[in-house]
């Protein structure tokens, strides 16, 4: 089997907060193709820490060696508790490269850290933190249908309060999915900086995605437009965005163009 | 809100429809209002509190996450203001404004120090906005409250009182919780006794400052009002903190 052809693009940008500091962008992301699957990660470095922006850099780094390498050698498991396995073993590979990498400074490292793995047979999703995914699967009276995929659990009150690959009982907090719908054809990965623009909020509680943000962006690498890093760059900068929140903002999207 | 806002978009984003989902950070001005504070201070205040109000206006990043409330003591009673107008102590109204739409009330100083129950009220417009933020979905920060005073708690009557003592075990568990944090700062004249109920109230964010800063004040709680939104640690707020007892600009430094 081989992966089906993905079209990837994406990019973090330095938020308001930071630019007018003149600090770097906290926030990172990447991917990686093989033969067979296809890694994306997203990742938040802590505001608060010396190094992060390393730190997110290098779990970004890290996510697409080692998860591509797990998902690779497994390309033919069935999707189920085969594939929560994986993640959480090439969670463990990336958390102990990381720890080797930048020993006992490790929590001036501190990110956040979300992955998704397109295999042929099903969709891997892990988050550490409060990075999140949302997909693009089905249509419902000719609308597009959007999905949040479930987040990591809050550990607080405070939404600027999460947990960190470096967090001591990281693993406890760590979430994973395995999605085996074909219907899938686009992929959405963010840091908390779209939380607010990306996801609305109910008297439930319970957030899902703003469809006309979702549809926008995917809509957009449907097409493969021309300069889509300045079209992104400028969304992510925009007033409207930093109003909501200055943080950075990252945002590495997955479409599927028309499955034949 | 959208109207609001500089059409920056690029055109195939610019039809993305936006709620205000901002997370929320209230902020609540404790503020002595009491006839120790008539003439030239409360005159400073209103006109830092104004000036202030066109700073967060004009921070975009601040001015949809901040919500801010003020809380008075003086006169006969304790009052809460929504924006410029004083609310009915009766009204279900919250007194918590977005920043953009502040606007600075124009306060008088006359009556009693009652500063206790302004305290009292100000737990309580921060629990009950905090309860509605949860039930229509919002996420929120650490709500801050700063007092602001020159002198020494009293009875309705204006008789010094021990009443504030209440408070110390109240105040130690809500900061315990991190339900909120709260800065109490003493201006003009206050005496070594009004500083010590300040210490009780705030063992660490607590300041007895020469003349009346409140410039510097409210620039002091927008530095930490970031610091929240960046997720800061204790460490930070101190520094901030500390810079600003100095009387140097620490949100410079």
């Amino acid at each position: 089997m081989t992966v089906p052809s993905w079209r990837i693009h994406g990019l973090s940008v330095e938020g308001y907060r930071h630019r007018r500091q003149g600090l770097p962008c906290q926030d990172a992301c990447g991917y990686v193709v093989t033969s067979s699957v296809a890694v994306l990660a997203v990742a938040d470095g802590a505001g608060s820490r010396p190094r992060s922006e390393e730190g997110s850099r290098l779990a970004v780094n890290l996510a697409a060696e080692h998860f591509a390498r797990r998902a690779g050698a497994a390309v033919d498991v069935p999707p189920g508790e085969t594939v929560h396995e994986l993640l959480r073993d090439a969670l463990q590979d990336v958390s102990d490269d990381f720890l080797d990498r930048t020993g006992s400074d490790a929590p001036d490292f501190a990110t956040t850290l979300t992955v998704v793995v397109l295999a042929p047979g099903w969709l891997g999703h892990l988050t550490v933190g409060d990075g999140f995914v949302v997909v693009r699967a089905g249509t419902e009276d000719g609308e597009r249908q959007f999905h949040l995929l479930p987040q990591a659990a809050a550990v607080s009150e405070y939404s600027n309060e999460t947990v960190f690959l470096t967090s001591r009982d990281a693993t406890r907090w760590t979430r994973t999915e395995c999605l085996s719908d074909h219907g899938i054809d686009g992929v959405l990965l963010s840091t908390d900086g779209l939380a607010q623009a990306m996801l609305n909020r109910s008297a439930s509680g319970a957030p899902s995605p703003n469809a006309s943000f979702a549809d926008a962006v995917f809509r957009s690498l449907d097409t493969a437009p021309d300069d889509a890093d300045g079209k992104l760059a400028a969304l992510l900068r925009s007033d409207r965005l930093t109003a909501l929140n200055a943080d950075d903002k990252t945002l590495l999207r997955a479409v599927r163009p028309s499955r034949g | 809100m959208h109207s609001e806002y500089p059409p920056t978009l690029p055109a195939e984003y610019a039809d993305i429809e936006f709620e205000n989902n901002a997370q929320r950070m209230p902020l609540v001005l404790c503020l002595d209002t009491s006839s120790s504070m008539a003439g030239a201070p409360i005159q400073a205040l209103n006109t830092a509190l104004a000036e202030w109000t066109r700073e967060l206006h004009d921070d975009v990043s601040l001015s949809y996450s901040v919500e801010v409330a003020v809380v008075t003591f003086g006169g006969q009673s304790v009052g809460a203001w929504r924006g410029p107008h004083l609310l009915d102590p009766r009204t279900p109204t919250s007194p918590f404004i977005p920043a953009h739409a502040f606007q600075a009330p124009q306060l008088t100083a006359a009556g009693v120090t009652l500063m206790t129950e302004a305290l009292e009220l100000s737990m309580h417009i921060v629990a009950a906005r905090k309860a509605e933020l949860r039930a229509s979905g919002l996420q929120y920060y650490r709500p801050q409250v700063c007092l602001v005073t020159d002198g020494l708690p009293t009875d309705p009557t204006g008789h010094l009182t021990d009443s504030w003592q209440r408070l110390i075990p109240v105040l130690a568990e809500e900061q315990r919780s991190r339900r909120f944090r709260l800065y109490a700062i003493g201006v003009g004249g206050i005496t070594d006794r009004g500083e010590q109920v300040l210490q009780a109230f705030a063992p660490k964010f607590n300041a007895r400052l020469q003349g009346f800063p409140f410039r510097e004040l409210l620039q002091m709680m927008s530095a930490s009002a970031n610091a929240e939104q960046k997720g800061a640690g204790d460490e930070v707020f101190e520094k901030i903190f500390s810079q600003f007892k100095t009387q140097r600009p620490a949100w410079e430094a």
